[in-house]
């Protein structure tokens, strides 16, 4: 096994800040050039539980954390029991020698020192922090201005802490790692930042939302960065409203995105079948989380594919796609939003709370983004649904001197409601032809990513891409990956070669709904389909070892 | 005012309340296009129902809308460009049922739109079950003991939930019903016009609402007033019951800003996303 990452892990009840070391930690690491992901595993509830912030770095690209870390600190016993057996070899493993309970490994008063502060309880994850910074020979000077800017509220508090902390740890495990430095310093940017940042670059105008994890921190991302992009942000009764709200916006021209998980989604599909009829162009961000129902909130899953391929009734084109990484997350998003104006359809960004809500630093080329721009009308009468060649009616948006009738009815060219036969054969036929119009154009287009040149030929998607690949670099395993960009249409075309190979599918669904997919679509049967359905993205040592077992 | 008009062939019953409505609002457009508000800038919307063919007869631009949902879509289509006035038929199914939360809310948060709510106290298009503002007691097909609820008062329920502009008609007082279109679609903020509309098939209230109506002589200058006159049941005050000056929503959430008209360019966009990813 390589494994040429370095992981830093850090846990304790909500509230005490381990989530934002884990961040400030990237930063540490982004700051010596090297890439980053982070992870985040927390629990639905605001105080109390347990929460861990995993964060990996390498000096060559690593898209996964790994859970064997190399430095542990512990806030709380239950943290110490948690991932105990979770230390890589060689590690150091740090407790709150300030909690009862038998452990092992480095004690330091976190909770004794921070008492000497106005609020004790919100300082322990800053002791995390010059934990590792001592760990990794960071100096306490360039400790102390990450800490400024990462802790505003407190800060000489913060930096008067760190620093005693700092001195306490340093004579036992001062400088024991250390990273190389990288190449180049690079963002670090959340899966749902990317999603906002991609949609925005491509003309979002307006954004509507109601709070679902893990598709919230989209709407708080967008609300916060409101002013900077001329967004209007909205926050509605509930996800009906979300969706036909949407719809509105998009009649009256403006550039439109939605996003939830799996129930809120659920409820905007009466919605979603309107924009198929209405040929609305809306895009939806869908961020699955471990279901059915309400499920387990704050965890990961694969296990809407199905859903999102099927949302609404009645036929009409559907666009699905799904990111394999952060970054591209931002190119696809920005594509989606181009494509629902260009076809004038519902589309769906898929992903996974393990992209929304990880970090990861990126190398974005701005240059790349796509545009929405639709087809619009040059003059002359205008019918909303005029039936072109290509089934794409041009638009226009109000006011205008021509009528301009959107609507829910099956209607005719001008929008009025038909009941009549061929009224309505046309109309069928005209969004059909859409369907093939937007093959023509994907042809055009990169609608898959292969990885690797040879070797056993593995099938995945979405974020659980990310994971594979790490695993295959840790593991050094030689083989090809396969990940379709877009689930709908599906790009079977590009997928002519692979028929005859034996297959491996990884995906995160119990039924194994992409390897079912695949096979339906293109005929390749998967002959092992490895899959984890716990809540929990794949590791890419435990992964890496599945795999090579069954080759 | 031909030209209002479509080819679509209507399909009420003869004698159905709704045509008063129609020719009412066509003739409200008139005046608001004398009054300086051109017909291009009048949106309309409608739910499913009796109420929603209103969208197929009229030659105005807007947004057939799913059943319940109109509120929501004008709502965004304003939030979108403030410049076009947006109006939306309900039907009181539409409106007071599948819709309520969309049109409490559209009051609470004082949405710049305009619901005309075609009250005929039952589901017509579906034969005829009773609604949430039908009597107790009223026999359809899915209570066929009667109804054992009782109903809403609309205007009151959307006093309470912050609507700014309320009022009642009866199509039957023609010059008085246009005369409030006119005025609920010039006001600034969430108005709401219950219109009283008799349907043949299943209540013809003609004649009830004749001798049930009356103009209110003056209109209430408070709230407690406006709940008082809201609640009356003797009679059925017609006429403008609630009046406010209140900020609006899509102002107070983005001032005079225009989404659509103002959006940034491409090349503006990316340079702040380039300054957002800049490392410091």
């Amino acid at each position: 096994m390589v494994n040429d990452a370095f992981t830093f892990l850090v846990g304790g009840k909500a509230g005490e800040g381990a989530k934002k070391t884990g961040s400030v930690a990237a930063q540490f690491f982004t700051s010596k050039g090297l890439h980053v992901f982070q992870y985040v595993d927390y629990m639905s509830l605001i105080r109390g539980g347990h929460n861990f912030s995993v964060v990996s770095t390498s000096n060559r690209w690593i898209s996964n954390h790994y859970m064997k870390a190399n430095l542990i600190v512990n806030l709380d016993k239950r943290s110490y029991d948690t991932h105990k057996n979770h230390l890589a070899e060689n590690g150091i493993m740090v407790y709150n020698s300030d909690v009862e309970g038998d452990m092992e490994g480095v004690g330091v008063p976190l909770t004794s020192v921070a008492k000497n502060y106005p609020k004790p309880r919100l300082m322990l994850g800053v002791g995390g922090v010059s934990i590792l910074a001592a760990a990794i020979g960071f100096t306490k000077e360039k400790m102390n201005v990450i800490i400024g800017r990462e802790y505003p509220s407190g800060k000489e508090e913060n930096i008067s802490y760190a620093t005693k902390i700092y001195d306490i740890v340093y004579p036992e495990i001062g400088n024991k790692f250390q990273l190389k430095e990288g190449d180049k310093l690079r963002p670090i940017i959340s899966g749902n930042q990317a999603i906002s940042l991609g949609a925005i670059a491509a003309g979002l105008d307006v954004y509507f939302g109601y709070p679902m994890t893990p598709a919230s921190s989209i709407l708080h991302f967008m609300a916060a960065q409101s002013d900077n992009y001329g967004l209007t942000v909205i926050h509605p009764e509930n996800e009906i409203a979300v969706i036909n709200m949407a719809i509105g916006s998009t009649f009256a021209g403006a550039k439109t995105m939605v996003g939830s998980s799996g129930g809120g989604f659920a409820l905007m599909e009466e919605g979603f079948s309107l924009a198929g009829m209405a040929e609305a162009p809306i895009l939806c961000a869908l961020s699955m989380r471990s279901g059915p129902a309400t499920g387990v909130p704050t965890y990961t899953e694969q296990g809407d594919l199905n859903f999102a391929l099927n949302a609404g009734h009645g036929e009409f084109l559907r666009i699905v796609a799904s990111p394999s990484t952060i970054e591209e997350a931002y190119y696809l998003t920005a594509e989606m939003l181009e494509l629902v104006w260009r076809f004038q359809t519902p589309g769906i960004i898929l992903t996974e709370k393990h992209l929304s809500e990880s970090e990861m630093t990126v190398d974005i080329n701005l240059d790349k983004t796509s545009w929405a721009e639709p087809k619009m009308h040059s003059g002359g009468e205008f019918k909303r649904y005029f039936n072109t060649e290509d089934g794409i009616s041009p638009l226009l948006f109000p006011p205008s001197k021509e009528v301009i009738k959107w609507t829910s009815y099956e209607h005719d060219e001008l929008g009025i409601t038909t009941e009549n036969a061929d009224a309505i054969n046309l109309m069928h036929n005209k969004r059909a032809k859409k369907n093939k119009a937007i093959i023509e154009y994907l042809k055009t287009k990169n609608t898959i990513n292969i990885f690797g040149e040879k070797g056993p030929l593995i099938f995945t998607y979405g974020s659980t891409t990310m994971s594979v690949l790490e695993a295959l670099k840790c593991g050094d395993i030689e083989a090809r990956v396969i990940q379709p960009r877009f689930l709908s249409p599906f790009p079977v075309w590009e997928l002519d070669g692979y028929k005859k190979e034996s297959v491996i599918s990884i995906e995160l669904s119990k039924a194994g709904q992409f390897s079912n997919l695949l096979k339906d679509k293109t005929g390749i049967v998967s002959e092992t389909l490895l899959n984890r359905y716990d809540g929990r993205p794949f590791d890419p040592i435990e992964l890496s070892d599945q795999i090579k077992e069954v080759l | 005012m031909e030209e209002l008009g479509t080819y679509a062939e209507k399909t009420w019953c003869p004698g159905c309340g709704n045509f008063g409505i129609l020719s009412a609002f066509k003739k409200a457009v008139i005046k608001l296009e004398e009054k300086g508000i051109s017909r291009d800038k009048i949106i309309i919307a409608s739910g499913i129902g009796c109420h929603g063919k209103m969208f197929d007869y009229l030659n105005l631009s807007g947004f057939y809308s799913l059943h319940g949902r109109d509120m929501a879509t004008i709502q965004g289509i304003k939030i979108a460009n403030p410049k076009l006035k947006v109006v939306t038929f309900s039907g009181d199914g539409n409106c007071m049922g599948e819709g309520l939360a969309h049109t409490l809310f559209a009051a609470k948060r004082n949405a710049d739109i305009t619901i005309l709510m075609h009250n005929n106290g039952v589901y017509a298009l579906t034969t005829g079950q009773f609604t949430p503002l039908s009597e107790k007691g009223w026999k359809g097909p899915s209570t066929p003991k009667g109804s054992i609820e009782e109903p809403f008062n609309p205007l009151s329920l959307l006093l309470e939930a912050g609507a700014t502009f309320l009022a009642r008609a009866f199509p039957a007082k023609a010059d008085h019903f246009i005369d409030l279109i006119v005025q609920a679609v010039e006001h600034e903020g969430f108005s709401f016009i219950e219109i009283l509309q008799p349907a043949v098939a299943y209540r013809n209230t003609w004649e009830f609402y004749k001798n049930n109506t009356e103009i209110l002589k003056d209109e209430p200058k408070t709230y407690v007033e406006a709940m008082k006159v809201a609640k009356r049941r003797d009679k059925l005050p017609i006429g403008v019951i609630y009046r406010k000056a209140k900020p609006v929503y899509h102002k107070e959430l983005y001032g005079n800003f225009n989404p659509t008209l103002e959006s940034l360019s491409r090349e503006k966009r990316l340079e702040k996303i380039k300054d957002l990813l800049s490392v410091k």
